[in-house]
């Protein structure tokens, strides 16, 4: 599965199938820090996900 | 897949302090509703009212001015404007400006600029030269005073920000840390001496993932960047462990502000709370001899 980070950095993720809040914490993320993507569509955190899967994560940046 | 607890639709989000999944719909509804009940229970906005949002152009103040603009039509001869402020941050701010200014006019609502160059005669980079680890503290007084002379020159009787739970939940504790009862107390949305205008926070409850979500359901969000004095603030670091306590123990940014409630209503009317009196310096409304631009200048000789 493709991870595709807020930096446009790429990692592949190999313990699939896995949900979203797994993924994230696996990378050190605080799920409640970013919103979480596929195909365009935002994800629960407990969306599992699957090896064909490529999954975007956009940080929220603070302030505004 | 998950999902929506109200319908069958594949969730989107999942509201971990009271385990609920929503779609798209759902969540839109709940968020707008949420707001409106806020505005509604806290009488921010009353009929006739004239309200200022102050738009950055980042994701909270366009997420305030969308949910004002949708809820408008549910309230009595109410009128909304936006008034942005300039700091003058390079790299920074000319992008947020931007947006700010595509947004005001595909909703059509009249949109004034302040700038800190016209009003205080520099930028934000230009005072803090050599003095970046205090950006925070004197970028809110002056952008504090540059909003009020932008409210005060529209002639708004409300100035409504984009704050939402996390803003708000780390306020509480960074006041707790550094011992400032009267400032953890103190409430300016409302104005028995007619000296103010009073400022309004109808986000407060509304988390900024939720914010996040809201925009990007409403094709209203855009990656912009972040402030480059956030580096230098306190509230970084508080924001941090804020949300990692969140993760692990959902509901505990509501239950600060539930905390910040009550610790107002043993202190009201206490000596804690600080009585209003005027600068000598420029008149306007403060709690010592001058108020905090004045004293600011003075330390910045300007």
């Amino acid at each position: 599965m493709r991870l595709i980070l807020s930096d446009r950095d790429v990692r592949i993720f190999e313990h699939i199938p896995a949900p979203v809040e797994q993924i994230l914490l696996e990378q050190g993320i605080n799920p409640l820090e970013v919103i979480v993507s596929r195909n365009g569509k935002l994800l629960s955190e407990d969306t599992v996900i699957q090896a064909s899967d490529e999954v975007r994560i956009i940080r929220i940046a603070h302030g505004g | 897949m998950p999902v929506c607890s109200l319908c069958t639709e594949p969730a989107v989000v999942y509201q971990r302090y009271i385990n609920r999944h929503l779609c798209g719909t759902h969540f839109t509804a709940d968020v707008e509703l949420r707001v409106a009940d806020t505005i509604k229970t806290r009488q921010m906005i009353v009929p006739q009212d004239r309200v200022a949002v102050a738009l950055s152009g980042g994701k909270d103040s366009t997420a305030l001015l969308l949910l004002l603009q949708r809820l408008l039509p549910s309230w009595e001869d109410v009128r909304l404007i936006a008034i942005t402020i300039d700091e003058g941050i390079a790299g920074y701010r000319e992008e947020t400006i931007q947006s700010a200014e595509q947004l005001t006019g595909r909703l059509g609502i009249e949109h004034h600029c302040i700038s800190f160059t016209g009003l205080f005669g520099d930028s934000l980079d230009a005072f803090l030269t050599g003095r970046e680890t205090q950006a925070c503290s004197i970028c809110g007084i002056l952008r504090k005073k540059a909003l009020v002379v932008g409210a005060r020159q529209a002639g708004v009787t409300k100035i409504a920000t984009g704050h939402n739970l996390d803003d708000e939940a780390q306020s509480v504790l960074m006041n707790v840390f550094r011992g400032d009862l009267p400032r953890l107390v103190r409430n300016s949305s409302v104005d028995s001496s007619g000296k103010f205008i009073p400022r309004i926070k109808p986000l407060s409850l509304i988390s900024e993932k939720e914010i996040a979500t809201y925009l990007m359901l409403n094709d209203a969000w855009s990656e912009l960047p972040e402030c480059p004095y956030t580096r230098y603030a306190m509230r970084r670091e508080v924001r941090s462990m804020l949300s990692g306590f969140e993760y692990k123990h959902p509901g505990t940014m509501l239950h600060l502000m539930e905390s910040k409630k009550k610790i107002e209503r043993y202190c009201k009317g206490s000596v804690i709370s600080e009585s209003l009196r005027s600068c000598l310096e420029c008149g306007d409304p403060c709690s010592g001899d001058l108020c905090q631009v004045c004293l600011l200048r003075q330390s910045l000789d300007r």
